[in-house]
């Protein structure tokens, strides 16, 4: 069987294996209901990666034409090779959150919601995910984008008992509808001149576009879709949405539904209508290092756990993109081996962002349900409750600190160094701003750090600082393996870029116009052809300097490099994540051996904590996650504006201090600058138009009657 | 920088006349008043422990006295309390209040005279009585960790228990103990430091530093790690016994205090000092005064890192403490001062050596403070840390060189001479920042004047005796004061027909300053806490005896 | 502020020569009393008599000295009429009451000991002494001796005070806290005798009670030098007097 039939058949298996599944946990009852909801769902996810797997590794995309509308033109069914990519992450994804979604220590949490109904919704989301993703034609994108819209926005408000989740849910639907709106009107624009609605329509009519049309296009495009992935001016529904949605949903919503506005960015932006000046691409980068960099200043100071995670999820969307505009940036100005690289890392973290972002949530919500809490200034001691957990954990607060050999490493490296390549530009207004949205990253990338030492160490470490009991029904087998399988998922995503970075690079090379494999995994490595850069000689230097050593019995050579410098003096920025594994693995064992054996005459002693001769170190003196991250806070001071809402000192008798009360109360940066105000002006607005709704029916005639002539008016002289 | 002249001393003196006219009016019936003994000027009986607190406010507030201390007695078949303030420039009145033995309370007047706070905790802890309107009692000396509801170990009973064999109370650190945390922030949380810190030669206490993270909002200290009862210790034992107690609690002042507590015995006894005497005295006293300066201004250096400062005012100190043991063979003038005098004289050789020591030492500091006042990153730490406002200053009725930073200008060499001191011509300095800025500015200016006064008394020195004859007088009660290198200390005696002593109070100035710190630390950054605690130059062991 | 450095090296070298020479300068040590002859036991008698804590004990004609009562009050020095003699030395560290002899340190500690100082309800005065340590005039730090902060780094735990009993916990949470191997070095009569505290319902009389204690440094204060000199002990740079050389056992 080709890889084609492949592709085709685990499609349609998916599609009859979803839509059973849905409707079987509606019919189920009980326990039935919940394994149906299980297996089906990690099948269909299975055969999600089997599909875009096969597609990706064989270089073949398959059409398939649905019905035909009149009117309207054929409803097809695409799946290329960007979208494999998508489709292959969120199977990725999709399997673990499956297995969650069984966990009957969640579900004990709403015990009252019927899982049946939860059933039919992730299915539905399921299928309409995918129809998104493998979308050929305007019409099928638009009704699954609104489908999955609606489908979130049912998720989210799952747990309708609590009136600020109702809230939230509200402002995810009222945002995604905005963006849609945005969407519908770029797609409008682009398809003003084309001959039918397909996507090869719309790319051939988008080489006739205006200058200004183009950048209406791209703006609304851009903020269009950048409402579902959390950019600046656009995502205060984010962090909301995330801290209302249950835990066995957000999952989903951080590793699928958040990769959805990259690719309608990528689709629309970067395929169909490719930016053509380098302008668009700067505001990209621009809008991207800016969400990171708001993003993680919010996450690094909050003590809620899905806050601070959704936070951080926006604060790695603003990587992706700004790498993305990195990318448009560079193709917009011709430089296209640049604009390759930029995208692989940017669709490389993106795999990435999934896989630990899922396994982050995940966790959050297994210590939810073992402590009753969020709030991480309330946690602690974790880690001898729950050892197997706080392992997993572990490997993913490193890999989202982009700490080596795990995959956050990579993606951010590659990110980084990408826009170090601003030289090829030629203006050097481009170059400076390069340069500070460099700098922007690198901050992010440093709080990421300062932000997951926290999480970690407030939440697993220390001794427990508030009062709760824990539940010790840990969460079964299933969901366990499931947190292993996306531990072992970052390892090896972080070990063996130089097998990840082809396959991206068959998405890439139609987006960016060149291919990035020969710059980023070097010739002798694979069996591409030679590479113009990199001279016999320097190949040779390099060959004795060791870089073929191991090549017999290492089997991912993860060496990844990016190439700078003239033919004569090449110059090479090297990372090597599977060589340094095993340099570390190396050097951890040699060190435990060396100690073990300098050390065999003497005796440990394990004696209490020393804390200055107290008698006891109690919770309260412990660090809270407060007190961590407010130095933070108090550098950035200028972003945050606190409020300081009380401050009030009780005494007794005049001198003797009973209690200090302070309160402190700070709204959000994007809320001040563009929630608010726009709301305000909504506000305004709409109570100026409610002078004209005064019930008087006179008026109401007066109205149509004046309405009426104004169009004749018009009519006439037009 | 200010310094009272004693113009402006005469322009703060309390008239006990005017005093006495103003009691009539207000108390007429409750009070009695009658001449005190022992050192007392005015002692005003009060009938009726319910007036109790209008008249503290009265005299703290209205006739303008100062707070000096509680003296509790617990006598054959009732309680004897006695509130002592001080009237500047006339002497101490003392407010007698008996209550019946079986009496369990009284009301308390810290309300009122706010400084008064901290002596009630302490009768409390020690002696079981209780204070009606405290706003906190218990878990003061007696920490609630360690030691069980009820035992009141100053009471008789336990005289039995002071003996070796005898220390039986079983502790236990009780394990539901939680500390009062004032802070109701959600992230915030109490940073525990001590009673074991700070890298080496920190004395013994615990502050929980109740913090949101970045700057501590409030620092409440916990003392009393060093309680040894002295007062409970000097019981029963006799005069010489108790003046190696006075000279040993807190050894850094062990002059002043020893010569505090040979002027009770000497008042008690009627035992006269002789000139020569007196003058060696007060030689002595500002010598040590004068080292104690060196070395807080040393600590002070030293907290803010700037370590030549801080060694050379260890050379300074180091210097003077070398010539004290040259002149007197102890360090730290132990053995020196006994009731009627000193234990011996010295000959003019080794006082021309003093002489030329202190002059030395002096112009040392006045380099060195030149020197600091040029550094400007060492002002800008001592500067606005751990400010004391005038008026929370005169609330607390903060003592010695803290309180005349804040703008107290007590003095008991001043304002209740002692000793000789009237004969001699000094000034008092003063501040009114309260930082530790002004705090470090007053220590410098004491300093001076101390070197000062050591050649004043050295001056004109007559041969003759230094002790008068001792002979040991029966039963007495009396009130030793002076104003040792902290603050003001009183040392209060009664003895007994054998000459034993029967009750022995000891209120230190360390013991006030305290209750003072706290309102000093409140909203401060991490990094002054050490400077803040060095330039408020605290003893804990003078506090907790 | 380059002044400083002018200001320092104006001032010159202050320092000691103290272990390589003796200290001659005067006032470094108040001294201390020594087993004297007297002429007659009634004058012995009377030395006995005249010292407050029982330091002095009078055999016949002799009177002994047990340094590690003596309070320093100096009575029997300028209140008698035959004073005692006095010896103007400053090496008086002798081996504590654990038993089995005095080991120093091992030898990688030779010249580098990390030192930690609790206040177990001294006076101040046996602290400050402690503290001068770090001025010019003593310097430790060129002999290797420095102040830690924690137990987990220390080797000797230099104990100051009679031990109260609020301190009691603190003290022993501290010597369990540091690791092996350890001195512990009672400094000050108050940490071997208890002093004029002695032992009550708040004082343990001295660390001995609660801890085993390496070696004891005896004065009240100890000056600086007596001190050093009992660190150079435990760090094995100087010979320690056995705890025997005292003519009388001592009654704790």
């Amino acid at each position: 069987m080709s890889a084609r039939d492949w592709t085709n058949g685990a499609l349609a298996l998916f599609f009859l294996l979803s839509l059973s599944g849905l409707v079987l946990s509606k019919a189920l009852r009980g326990s039935h209901s919940r394994r149906a909801l299980v297996a089906f769902s990690c099948v269909c996810s299975v055969l999600m990666m089997l599909a875009a797997g096969a597609a990706l590794f064989s270089g073949q995309g398959v059409e398939v034409s649905l019905w035909k509308i009149a009117g309207v033109g054929t409803l097809t069914l695409r799946l290329d090779m960007l979208s494999s990519i998508f489709v292959f992450t969120a199977g990725l994804v999709y399997l673990p959150a499956s297995l969650y979604a069984g966990n009957l220590a969640q579900w004990r949490l709403y015990g009252h919601y019927p899982l049946r109904n939860y059933g039919v919704l992730h299915f539905g989301l399921m299928i309409s995910v995918v129809v998104l993703l493998l979308a050929g034609d305007t019409l099928t994108f638009l009704i699954a984008w609104e489908c999955m819209s609606i489908l979130c926005y049912l998720l989210v408000n799952y747990e309708q008992s609590h009136r600020s989740d109702t809230r939230a849910g509200y402002i995810l639907l009222a945002m995604g509808e905005a963006g849609f709106l945005a969407v519908v009107l770029a797609f409008l624009i682009v398809g003003h001149g084309a001959t039918g609605w397909s996507f090869e329509a719309l790319a051939a009519a988008s080489k006739q576009l205006s200058s200004k049309a183009a950048w209406g296009v791209f703006l609304l495009g851009f903020f269009g879709f950048g409402v579902k992935a959390g950019l600046v001016p656009v995502n205060f529904w984010l962090p909301r949405s995330y801290t209302a949605a249950p835990s066995i949903f957000v999952p989903v919503l951080a590793g699928v539904t958040l990769n959805l506005g990259l690719y309608g960015i990528l689709r629309l932006n970067g395929d169909l209508v490719p930016a053509q000046s380098p302008a668009m691409g700067m505001v990209a980068l621009i809008v991207g290092s800016a969400t990171a960099l708001v993003g993680i200043l919010y996450a690094t100071t909050e003590s809620d756990l899905k806050t601070m995670l959704a936070h951080s999820s926006i604060e790695n969307s603003g990587i992706i993109v700004a790498g993305v505009g990195a990318s448009l940036v560079f193709r917009a100005s011709g430089a296209l081996v640049p604009a390759a690289i930029a995208m692989v890392a940017a669709l490389y973290h993106m795999v990435n962002h999934s896989v630990y972002k899922t396994l982050l949530f995940q966790g959050a919500g297994d210590i939810e349900a073992t402590a009753g809490t969020r709030d991480m200034d309330r946690l602690g001691g974790l880690a001898r409750l729950l050892p197997v957990l706080s392992v997993i954990f572990l490997v993913g607060c490193l890999s989202i600190a982009a700490v080596p050999p795990f995959n956050g490493f990579v993606s951010e490296w590659l990110t980084l160094q990408s826009l170090l390549r601003s030289a090829v530009l030629a203006s050097p207004g481009e170059r400076i701003l390069f340069a500070l949205c460099g700098a922007a990253l690198a901050l992010t990338a440093a709080l990421a750090v300062t932000c997951f030492v926290k999480v970690y160490a407030m939440s697993f470490l220390g001794i427990r600082r508030g009062q709760w009991q824990p539940h010790t029904s840990a969460s079964g087998g299933q969901a366990r393996f499931g947190l292993a399988y996306l531990a072992i998922a970052c390892l090896l995503l972080g070990v063996l870029p130089t097998y990840i970075i082809p396959v991206l690079n068959r998405a890439v090379e139609p987006l960016a116009g060149a291919s990035a494999v020969e710059s980023l995994v070097p010739p002798f490595f694979t069996a591409t052809a030679a590479n113009q850069e990199l001279p016999p000689a320097f190949l040779e230097d390099f060959h004795n300097l060791g870089a073929q050593s191991g090549r017999r019995w290492m089997p991912g050579r993860g060496l990844v490099l990016l190439v700078r410098g003239s033919e004569r003096n090449p110059v090479v920025f090297a990372a090597s994540p599977a060589y340094s594994l095993i340099a570390l693995a190396l050097f951890l064992t040699v060190a435990w051996i060396a100690v073990r054996r300098g050390t065999r005459k003497r005796k440990v002693a394990r004696k209490e904590l020393w804390a200055g001769g107290i008698p006891r170190l109690l919770p309260q003196m412990t660090y809270t996650a407060t007190g961590f991250s407010n130095p933070v806070r108090v550098v950035f001071q200028a972003v945050f504006r606190p409020n300081i809402v009380e401050d009030t000192r009780e005494t007794v008798a005049v001198h003797f201090r009973t209690a200090i009360h302070r309160k402190r109360e700070e709204t959000h940066l994007v809320d001040r600058l563009v929630f608010h105000p726009v709301g305000d002006a909504v506000s305004w607005f709409a109570r100026l138009l409610a002078r004209m709704h005064h019930g008087r029916l006179n008026a109401y005639v007066a109205y149509s009657l004046g309405f009426l002539l104004i169009l004749l008016l018009l009519y006439r002289l037009s | 920088m200010s310094v009272t002249t004693s113009a402006e001393a005469s322009a703060e003196r309390v008239d006990l006349g005017l005093l006495a006219v103003g009691l009539e009016e207000r108390f007429a019936l409750s009070v009695s008043l009658a001449r005190g003994e022992g050192g007392i000027a005015l002692s005003i009986t009060l009938r009726e422990a319910s007036r109790l607190p209008a008249l503290g406010k009265f005299l703290f507030w209205e006739a303008g006295c100062s707070w000096g201390g509680l003296i509790v007695e617990e006598l054959e078949a009732h309680w004897r309390l006695s509130y002592v303030f001080l009237a500047p420039g006339s002497g101490w009145v003392e407010v007698l209040l008996e209550i019946p033995g079986n009496a369990h309370s009284v009301p308390s007047i810290s309300a009122e005279v706010h400084a008064a706070d901290w002596h009630e905790r302490e009768v409390e802890d020690l002696f079981g009585l209780s204070f009606e309107g405290h706003p906190r009692l218990g878990d003061f000396i007696l920490h609630d960790q360690l030691w069980p509801e009820g035992v009141a170990p100053h009471r008789k009973p336990h005289r039995k228990a002071v003996d070796a064999q005898q220390a039986q109370l079983r502790h236990r650190p009780n394990p539901d103990w939680q500390p009062l945390l004032v802070v109701k922030d959600p992230g915030s949380f109490a940073m525990p430091v001590g009673p074991v810190y700070e890298g080496g030669t920190g004395e013994s206490l615990h502050f929980l530093l109740e913090t949101v993270g970045e700057d501590v909002v409030r620092a409440a200290p916990r003392l009393f790690y060093k309680f040894r009862a002295v007062e409970k210790i000097a019981e029963e034992r006799g005069v010489m016994e108790g003046l190696l107690l006075a000279e040993r609690f807190a050894a850094t002042s062990a002059f002043a205090h020893s010569m505090g507590f040979s002027m009770a015995v000497e008042r008690a006894w009627n035992l006269e000092v002789p000139e020569r005497g007196q003058r060696l005295r007060v030689a002595l006293a500002e010598l040590e005064r004068l080292r104690h300066h060196a070395g807080t201004i040393a600590d002070i250096c030293g907290s803010t890192a700037l370590e030549v400062a801080a060694s050379q005012a260890g050379i300074i100190e180091e210097e003077l403490l070398r010539a004290s043991c040259g002149l007197t063979g102890h360090r730290y003038f132990f053995g020196l001062n006994t009731p009627g005098g000193l234990t011996r004289d010295f000959d003019g050789a080794g006082l021309k050596e003093l002489q030329k020591s202190v002059s030395k030492a002096a112009r040392s500091l006045h380099r060195l403070e030149e020197r600091l006042y040029f550094t400007s990153s060492f002002l800008d730490r001592v500067e606005d840390a751990g400010v004391v406002t005038p008026e929370k200053a005169r609330d607390l009725n903060l003592l010695g060189p803290v309180g005349r930073a804040s703008g107290q200008g007590h003095d008991l060499r001043r304002d209740c001479a002692y000793g000789g001191y009237e004969n001699y011509d000094f000034a008092v300095p003063r501040e009114k920042e309260g930082d530790g800025y002004a705090r470090l500015r007053v220590l410098f200016e004491e300093a001076y004047q101390s070197a000062g006064l050591i050649g004043q008394a050295l001056e004109h020195l007559e041969p003759g005796a230094v002790c008068g004859p001792l002979r040991a007088g029966g039963s007495g009660v009396a009130l030793g004061w002076v104003e040792a290198p902290i603050g003001a200390a009183l040392h209060w005696v009664r003895l007994g027909d054998s000459g034993r002593i029967e009750r022995y109070r000891l209120i230190t100035p360390s013991f006030n300053n305290w209750l003072g710190f706290h309102v000093a630390v409140e909203d401060f950054a991490f990094q002054d806490f050490p400077i803040i605690l060095a330039t408020f130059g605290l003893s804990a062991t003078e506090c907790d005896r | 502020m380059s002044f400083w450095f002018w200001h320092g090296l104006r001032n010159g070298i202050r320092t000691t020569g103290y272990p390589r020479v003796p200290e001659t300068a005067t006032g470094v040590s108040p001294g201390r009393p020594l087993a004297t002859e007297f002429a007659s036991a009634g004058e012995a008698a009377t030395a006995t008599a005249v010292c407050p804590t029982g330091a002095i004990v009078a055999d016949g004609k002799t009177a002994a000295v047990v340094l590690g009562k003596c309070v320093h009050c100096q009575r029997c020095r300028f209140g008698l009429q035959q004073p005692v003699a006095w010896g103007e030395d400053y090496e008086w560290t002798t081996a504590g009451s654990r038993g089995d002899g005095f080991e120093p340190l091992p030898v990688a500690y030779r010249r580098s000991t990390h030192i930690m100082v609790v206040d177990a309800a001294d006076c101040g005065a046996c602290l400050r002494e402690v503290k001068q340590l770090n001025n010019p005039f003593y310097n430790m730090h060129r002999l290797g001796l420095f102040l830690t902060a924690t137990p987990r780094a220390a080797d000797v735990l230099l104990v100051v005070g009679p031990v109260s009993e609020n301190m009691r916990g603190p003290l022993v949470k501290t010597y369990e806290a540091m690791p092996a191997p350890k001195k512990v070095i009672a400094v000050g009569t108050c940490a071997i005798t208890g002093g004029v505290f002695g032992r009550t319902f708040v004082s343990a009389g001295g660390v001995a009670s609660v801890l085993p204690v390496d070696l004891e440094v005896p004065g009240e204060p100890p000056p600086p030098l007596a001190i050093l000199h009992g660190l150079l002990v435990a760090m094995g740079r100087k010979p320690v007097a056995p705890r025997e050389s005292y003519p009388t056992e001592r009654t704790a």
